[in-house]
Protein backbone atom coordinates (compact mmCIF):
# COMPACT_ATOMS: atom_id res chain seq x y z
CA UNK A 1 0.00 0.00 0.00
CA UNK A 2 1.16 3.39 -1.33
CA UNK A 3 2.66 6.01 1.73
CA UNK A 4 2.55 8.23 3.36
CA UNK A 5 -0.20 7.20 5.18
CA UNK A 6 -1.67 7.51 8.66
CA UNK A 7 -2.28 3.95 11.22
CA UNK A 8 -5.94 5.05 11.56
CA UNK A 9 -6.48 5.50 7.65
CA UNK A 10 -4.39 2.08 6.88
CA UNK A 11 -6.97 0.07 9.23
CA UNK A 12 -9.78 1.50 7.67
CA UNK A 13 -8.46 0.76 4.43
CA UNK A 14 -8.09 -2.77 5.31
CA UNK A 15 -11.21 -2.75 6.80
CA UNK A 16 -10.05 -3.88 10.22
CA UNK A 17 -11.22 -2.71 14.10
CA UNK A 18 -8.72 -1.21 15.88
CA UNK A 19 -9.38 -3.64 18.85
CA UNK A 20 -8.76 -6.28 16.93
CA UNK A 21 -5.09 -5.80 15.82
CA UNK A 22 -1.62 -4.08 16.73
CA UNK A 23 0.59 -2.18 14.38
CA UNK A 24 4.48 -2.95 14.81
CA UNK A 25 7.19 -1.68 13.81
CA UNK A 26 10.31 -3.37 14.37
CA UNK A 27 10.31 -3.95 18.15
CA UNK A 28 7.67 -1.29 19.14
CA UNK A 29 3.96 -0.59 18.44
CA UNK A 30 2.20 2.58 16.51
CA UNK A 31 -0.34 4.53 17.69
CA UNK A 32 -3.46 5.30 15.72
CA UNK A 33 -2.23 8.73 14.72
CA UNK A 34 1.52 7.96 13.53
CA UNK A 35 2.36 8.48 10.17
CA UNK A 36 3.88 5.46 7.80
CA UNK A 37 6.24 6.39 5.18
CA UNK A 38 6.34 4.93 1.98
CA UNK A 39 8.29 1.47 2.03
CA UNK A 40 7.90 1.50 5.73
CA UNK A 41 7.83 -2.11 7.17
CA UNK A 42 5.03 -2.97 9.19
CA UNK A 43 3.26 -6.41 10.57
CA UNK A 44 -0.64 -5.67 11.39
CA UNK A 45 -0.84 -8.58 13.94
CA UNK A 46 -4.38 -9.91 15.10
CA UNK A 47 -4.99 -9.99 19.11
CA UNK A 48 -8.29 -11.52 19.04
CA UNK A 49 -8.27 -15.36 20.06
CA UNK A 50 -11.25 -17.73 20.17
CA UNK A 51 -11.31 -21.32 21.99
CA UNK A 52 -11.56 -22.70 25.85
CA UNK A 53 -8.95 -20.31 26.85
CA UNK A 54 -6.07 -21.08 28.90
CA UNK B 1 0.35 11.08 20.77
CA UNK B 2 1.90 11.61 23.78
CA UNK B 3 2.15 9.63 27.14
CA UNK B 4 -0.83 10.31 29.73
CA UNK B 5 1.70 9.65 32.59
CA UNK B 6 5.12 11.35 31.42
CA UNK B 7 4.27 12.92 28.14
CA UNK B 8 6.97 10.94 26.27
CA UNK B 9 5.46 9.72 22.73
CA UNK B 10 3.23 7.35 23.11
CA UNK B 11 3.20 3.57 21.79
CA UNK B 12 -0.44 2.77 22.49
CA UNK B 13 -3.39 4.21 22.70
CA UNK B 14 -6.06 2.52 24.88
CA UNK B 15 -9.95 4.18 24.02
CA UNK B 16 -11.50 2.36 26.54
CA UNK B 17 -9.48 4.88 28.81
CA UNK B 18 -9.19 8.15 26.72
CA UNK B 19 -5.72 8.00 27.27
CA UNK B 20 -2.07 6.72 25.17
CA UNK B 21 1.05 5.25 27.25
CA UNK B 22 4.77 4.76 26.47
CA UNK B 23 6.47 1.43 27.27
CA UNK B 24 7.60 2.13 30.66
CA UNK B 25 3.96 3.47 31.51
CA UNK B 26 2.00 1.19 29.59
CA UNK B 27 3.84 -1.79 31.35
CA UNK B 28 3.03 0.04 34.76
CA UNK B 29 -0.74 0.05 33.69
CA UNK B 30 -0.80 -3.98 33.24
CA UNK B 31 0.99 -4.41 36.34
CA UNK B 32 -1.33 -1.96 38.02
CA UNK B 33 -4.85 -3.60 36.85
CA UNK B 34 -3.47 -6.97 37.54
CA UNK B 35 -2.40 -5.89 41.06
CA UNK B 36 -5.71 -3.98 41.32
CA UNK B 37 -7.98 -7.10 40.13
CA UNK B 38 -5.91 -9.37 42.84
CA UNK B 39 -6.64 -6.87 45.71
CA UNK B 40 -10.37 -6.23 44.76
CA UNK B 41 -11.39 -9.65 44.73
CA UNK B 42 -9.12 -11.32 47.30
CA UNK B 43 -8.04 -13.48 44.61
CA UNK B 44 -4.18 -14.45 45.92
CA UNK B 45 -2.84 -14.37 49.89
CA UNK B 46 0.15 -14.16 51.29
CA UNK B 47 2.23 -17.56 50.99
CA UNK B 48 0.30 -19.28 48.75
CA UNK B 49 1.40 -20.99 46.04
CA UNK B 50 0.06 -20.23 42.20
CA UNK B 51 -0.48 -22.37 39.68
CA UNK B 52 -0.66 -20.84 36.21
CA UNK B 53 -2.78 -22.72 33.37
CA UNK B 54 0.19 -21.64 29.87
CA UNK B 55 -0.94 -22.52 26.74
CA UNK B 56 1.96 -20.58 24.74
CA UNK B 57 -0.61 -17.68 23.92
CA UNK B 58 -0.20 -14.54 24.73
CA UNK B 59 -2.61 -13.92 27.93
CA UNK B 60 -1.08 -16.70 29.69
CA UNK B 61 2.69 -15.83 29.63
CA UNK B 62 1.70 -12.33 29.64
CA UNK B 63 -0.35 -13.66 33.09
CA UNK B 64 2.70 -15.48 34.55
CA UNK B 65 5.22 -12.78 33.67
CA UNK B 66 3.34 -10.46 35.61
CA UNK B 67 2.34 -12.48 38.49
CA UNK B 68 6.67 -13.41 38.62
CA UNK B 69 6.83 -9.89 38.83
CA UNK B 70 4.27 -9.35 41.56
CA UNK B 71 6.44 -11.94 43.93
CA UNK B 72 4.43 -14.77 43.69
CA UNK B 73 5.17 -18.00 44.29
CA UNK B 74 3.46 -18.89 40.52
CA UNK B 75 4.91 -22.28 38.44
CA UNK B 76 2.85 -23.11 34.89
CA UNK B 77 1.12 -25.94 34.00
CA UNK B 78 0.70 -26.36 30.07
CA UNK B 79 -1.17 -29.07 28.21
CA UNK B 80 -0.03 -31.05 25.16
CA UNK B 81 -3.98 -31.02 23.11
CA UNK B 82 -2.59 -33.56 20.66
CA UNK B 83 -3.58 -30.68 17.76
CA UNK B 84 -0.39 -31.43 15.97
CA UNK B 85 2.12 -28.38 14.66
CA UNK B 86 -0.09 -25.95 17.49
CA UNK B 87 0.70 -27.70 20.00
CA UNK B 88 4.22 -28.74 19.65
CA UNK B 89 4.55 -25.21 18.76
CA UNK B 90 2.61 -23.59 21.76
CA UNK B 91 4.53 -25.98 23.55
CA UNK B 92 7.88 -24.62 22.83
CA UNK B 93 6.74 -20.83 23.22
CA UNK B 94 5.67 -22.56 26.79
CA UNK B 95 8.81 -24.00 27.63
CA UNK B 96 11.18 -21.14 26.42
CA UNK B 97 9.15 -18.57 28.37
CA UNK B 98 9.62 -20.57 31.48
CA UNK B 99 13.49 -21.22 30.57
CA UNK B 100 14.08 -17.30 29.86
CA UNK B 101 12.37 -16.46 33.21
CA UNK B 102 13.43 -19.56 35.15
CA UNK B 103 10.68 -20.74 36.33
CA UNK B 104 8.71 -23.91 36.71
CA UNK B 105 7.14 -25.63 33.86
CA UNK B 106 5.08 -28.66 34.44
CA UNK B 107 3.38 -30.61 31.56
CA UNK B 108 0.85 -32.95 31.30
CA UNK B 109 0.65 -34.57 27.47
CA UNK B 110 -2.89 -35.69 27.02
CA UNK B 111 -2.38 -38.29 24.30
CA UNK B 112 0.50 -39.75 25.99
CA UNK B 113 -1.36 -40.23 29.31
CA UNK B 114 -5.12 -40.44 28.48
CA UNK B 115 -4.26 -41.83 24.97
CA UNK B 116 -6.59 -39.43 22.50
CA UNK B 117 -6.06 -35.97 21.12
CA UNK B 118 -8.77 -32.99 21.31
CA UNK B 119 -9.75 -33.91 17.92
CA UNK B 120 -10.16 -37.00 18.01
CA UNK B 121 -12.07 -37.39 21.80
CA UNK B 122 -14.06 -34.05 20.46
CA UNK B 123 -15.16 -36.20 17.71
CA UNK B 124 -15.81 -39.73 19.22
CA UNK B 125 -17.89 -37.55 21.99
CA UNK B 126 -19.71 -35.36 19.66
CA UNK B 127 -18.90 -32.10 20.89
CA UNK B 128 -17.33 -29.15 19.52
CA UNK B 129 -13.56 -29.37 19.73
CA UNK B 130 -13.73 -26.15 21.82
CA UNK B 131 -16.32 -27.86 24.53
CA UNK B 132 -14.02 -30.64 24.85
CA UNK B 133 -10.67 -28.67 25.36
CA UNK B 134 -12.52 -26.42 27.98
CA UNK B 135 -14.09 -29.81 29.73
CA UNK B 136 -10.31 -31.28 29.93
CA UNK B 137 -8.30 -28.17 30.81
CA UNK B 138 -10.87 -27.34 33.68
CA UNK B 139 -10.65 -31.24 35.27
CA UNK B 140 -6.41 -31.25 34.75
CA UNK B 141 -5.40 -28.14 35.71
CA UNK B 142 -8.13 -28.63 39.23
CA UNK B 143 -6.43 -32.15 39.51
CA UNK B 144 -3.13 -30.99 38.83
CA UNK B 145 -3.40 -28.28 41.57
CA UNK B 146 -5.42 -30.04 44.24
CA UNK B 147 -2.47 -33.04 43.52
CA UNK B 148 0.82 -30.46 43.28
CA UNK B 149 -0.54 -28.50 46.93
CA UNK B 150 -1.16 -25.35 44.57
CA UNK B 151 -3.57 -22.83 46.68
CA UNK B 152 -4.59 -21.56 43.17
CA UNK B 153 -5.03 -21.82 39.66
CA UNK B 154 -4.88 -18.70 37.32
CA UNK B 155 -5.95 -18.69 34.07
CA UNK B 156 -5.44 -15.81 31.35
CA UNK B 157 -8.93 -15.11 30.67
CA UNK B 158 -8.91 -11.28 29.50
CA UNK B 159 -11.80 -8.63 29.98
CA UNK B 160 -12.73 -9.76 26.04
CA UNK B 161 -12.68 -13.09 27.04
CA UNK B 162 -15.21 -12.32 29.59
CA UNK B 163 -17.53 -9.96 27.70
CA UNK B 164 -17.89 -12.29 25.58
CA UNK B 165 -18.43 -15.47 27.14
CA UNK B 166 -20.88 -12.95 29.42
CA UNK B 167 -22.83 -11.73 26.26
CA UNK B 168 -22.93 -15.37 24.97
CA UNK B 169 -24.78 -16.05 27.99
CA UNK B 170 -26.64 -13.83 28.39
CA UNK B 171 -28.46 -14.05 24.62
CA UNK B 172 -29.39 -17.78 26.19
CA UNK B 173 -29.75 -16.70 29.44
CA UNK B 174 -27.75 -19.40 30.40
CA UNK B 175 -28.56 -18.75 34.58
CA UNK B 176 -26.01 -21.52 35.51
CA UNK B 177 -22.97 -20.13 33.43
CA UNK B 178 -24.12 -16.83 34.34
CA UNK B 179 -23.64 -17.34 38.45
CA UNK B 180 -20.01 -18.80 37.83
CA UNK B 181 -18.80 -16.46 35.76
CA UNK B 182 -17.18 -14.66 38.78
CA UNK B 183 -13.15 -13.31 38.44
CA UNK B 184 -12.69 -15.52 41.59
CA UNK B 185 -14.10 -19.10 42.28
CA UNK B 186 -13.55 -20.31 45.55
CA UNK B 187 -12.36 -23.46 47.05
CA UNK B 188 -14.20 -26.51 48.53
CA UNK B 189 -15.77 -29.55 47.65
CA UNK B 190 -12.71 -30.95 45.98
CA UNK B 191 -12.07 -27.55 43.49
CA UNK B 192 -9.10 -25.31 44.25
CA UNK B 193 -9.75 -21.87 43.95
CA UNK B 194 -10.02 -20.31 40.26
CA UNK B 195 -8.85 -16.97 39.47
CA UNK B 196 -8.89 -14.68 36.68
CA UNK B 197 -6.29 -11.51 37.26
CA UNK B 198 -6.64 -10.47 33.83
CA UNK B 199 -10.21 -9.53 33.96
CA UNK B 200 -9.61 -5.60 34.19
CA UNK B 201 -7.04 -5.71 30.71
CA UNK B 202 -8.22 -6.50 27.15
CA UNK B 203 -7.14 -8.90 24.50
CA UNK B 204 -5.06 -6.10 22.37
CA UNK B 205 -3.37 -4.74 26.03
CA UNK B 206 -2.46 -8.06 26.87
CA UNK B 207 -0.46 -8.85 22.70
CA UNK B 208 1.00 -5.48 23.54
CA UNK B 209 2.47 -6.30 26.65
CA UNK B 210 3.77 -9.32 25.32
CA UNK B 211 5.45 -6.90 21.97
CA UNK B 212 6.84 -4.89 24.66
CA UNK B 213 8.69 -7.16 27.12
CA UNK B 214 10.01 -9.10 23.65
CA UNK B 215 7.84 -12.46 25.24
CA UNK B 216 7.67 -14.50 22.38
CA UNK B 217 4.21 -16.09 22.04
CA UNK B 218 1.87 -18.30 19.77
CA UNK B 219 0.67 -15.80 17.46
CA UNK B 220 -1.26 -18.09 15.43
CA UNK B 221 -4.89 -18.85 16.21
CA UNK B 222 -5.93 -22.40 17.38
CA UNK B 223 -6.79 -24.36 14.28
CA UNK B 224 -9.85 -25.49 16.36
CA UNK B 225 -11.20 -22.61 16.85
CA UNK B 226 -12.15 -21.12 13.83
CA UNK B 227 -15.86 -20.43 13.23
CA UNK B 228 -16.56 -20.37 17.02
CA UNK B 229 -19.39 -18.57 18.67
CA UNK B 230 -17.12 -17.06 20.93
CA UNK B 231 -15.08 -15.42 17.91
CA UNK B 232 -18.30 -14.33 16.82
CA UNK B 233 -19.27 -12.40 20.08
CA UNK B 234 -15.76 -10.71 19.68
CA UNK B 235 -16.55 -9.65 16.87
CA UNK B 236 -19.53 -8.23 17.83
CA UNK B 237 -18.68 -6.38 21.42
CA UNK B 238 -15.62 -4.88 19.18
CA UNK B 239 -17.82 -3.52 16.36
CA UNK B 240 -19.92 -1.72 19.18
CA UNK B 241 -16.65 -0.59 20.84
CA UNK B 242 -15.41 0.91 17.91
CA UNK B 243 -18.16 3.35 18.16
CA UNK B 244 -18.83 3.49 21.88
CA UNK B 245 -14.92 3.00 23.52
CA UNK B 246 -15.40 1.56 27.10
CA UNK B 247 -18.92 -0.63 26.11
CA UNK B 248 -17.40 -3.86 26.54
CA UNK B 249 -15.99 -2.69 30.65
CA UNK B 250 -19.07 -1.58 31.50
CA UNK B 251 -20.91 -4.61 30.02
CA UNK B 252 -18.97 -6.81 32.26
CA UNK B 253 -17.67 -4.91 35.24
CA UNK B 254 -21.73 -3.40 35.66
CA UNK B 255 -22.67 -7.83 35.60
CA UNK B 256 -20.00 -8.54 38.27
CA UNK B 257 -21.36 -5.14 40.50
CA UNK B 258 -25.53 -5.52 39.91
CA UNK B 259 -26.12 -8.73 38.05
CA UNK B 260 -23.73 -11.66 38.96
CA UNK B 261 -25.36 -11.74 42.57
CA UNK B 262 -28.61 -12.64 41.16
CA UNK B 263 -27.23 -15.67 40.06
CA UNK B 264 -24.96 -17.29 42.43
CA UNK B 265 -27.32 -19.06 44.39
CA UNK B 266 -28.38 -21.13 41.97
CA UNK B 267 -24.89 -22.26 41.70
CA UNK B 268 -24.00 -22.48 45.63
CA UNK B 269 -26.67 -25.06 45.70
CA UNK B 270 -25.51 -27.10 42.67
CA UNK B 271 -21.94 -27.19 43.91
CA UNK B 272 -23.33 -28.53 47.59
CA UNK B 273 -25.57 -31.25 45.59
CA UNK B 274 -22.05 -32.47 43.89
CA UNK B 275 -21.49 -35.99 44.06
CA UNK B 276 -18.12 -37.48 43.55
CA UNK B 277 -16.64 -39.28 40.24
CA UNK B 278 -16.48 -43.21 40.42
CA UNK B 279 -13.38 -43.49 38.25
CA UNK B 280 -11.43 -40.69 39.39
CA UNK B 281 -13.13 -38.94 42.53
CA UNK B 282 -13.41 -35.44 40.98
CA UNK B 283 -16.92 -33.27 42.15
CA UNK B 284 -19.82 -34.09 39.25
CA UNK B 285 -23.39 -33.81 38.98
CA UNK B 286 -23.19 -37.77 37.59
CA UNK B 287 -21.95 -41.00 38.68
CA UNK B 288 -18.43 -40.42 36.67
CA UNK B 289 -17.46 -36.90 35.80
CA UNK B 290 -17.09 -35.24 32.23
CA UNK B 291 -13.56 -35.49 31.58
CA UNK B 292 -13.69 -39.63 32.32
CA UNK B 293 -16.68 -40.02 29.90
CA UNK B 294 -14.71 -38.07 27.25
CA UNK B 295 -11.85 -40.57 28.18
CA UNK B 296 -13.71 -43.60 28.08
CA UNK B 297 -15.21 -42.58 24.96
CA UNK B 298 -12.72 -41.53 22.98
CA UNK B 299 -10.44 -44.64 24.00
CA UNK B 300 -13.08 -47.17 23.34
CA UNK B 301 -11.94 -49.49 20.49
CA UNK B 302 -13.65 -49.13 17.35
CA UNK B 303 -16.28 -51.81 16.53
Amino acid sequence: MAGPIRVRALLEKLELQRESVLVIKGDTLVTDDSLLEDGADVEVRPVISGGSGA
Amino acid sequence: MKCRRCREPAVIELRRHNAAFCRPCFLHHCTEQVRRAIDEHDMIRAGERVLVAVSGGKDSLALWDLLLDLGYDADGLYLGLGIGGYSDRSAVAAREFAAGRGARLVEIDIPGEFGFGIPDGAAAARRVPCSACGLSKRHLFNRAALDGGYDVVATGHNLDDEAAVLLGNVLRWATDYLGRQAPVLEEGGGFARKVKPLCRLGEREMAAYCVLRGIDYIVEECPMAEGNKHLGYKAALNAVEETSPGTKAAFYSGFLDRGLPHFRAEVAEEKAGLGRCASCGAPTSGETCAFCRLVDLATRPAR
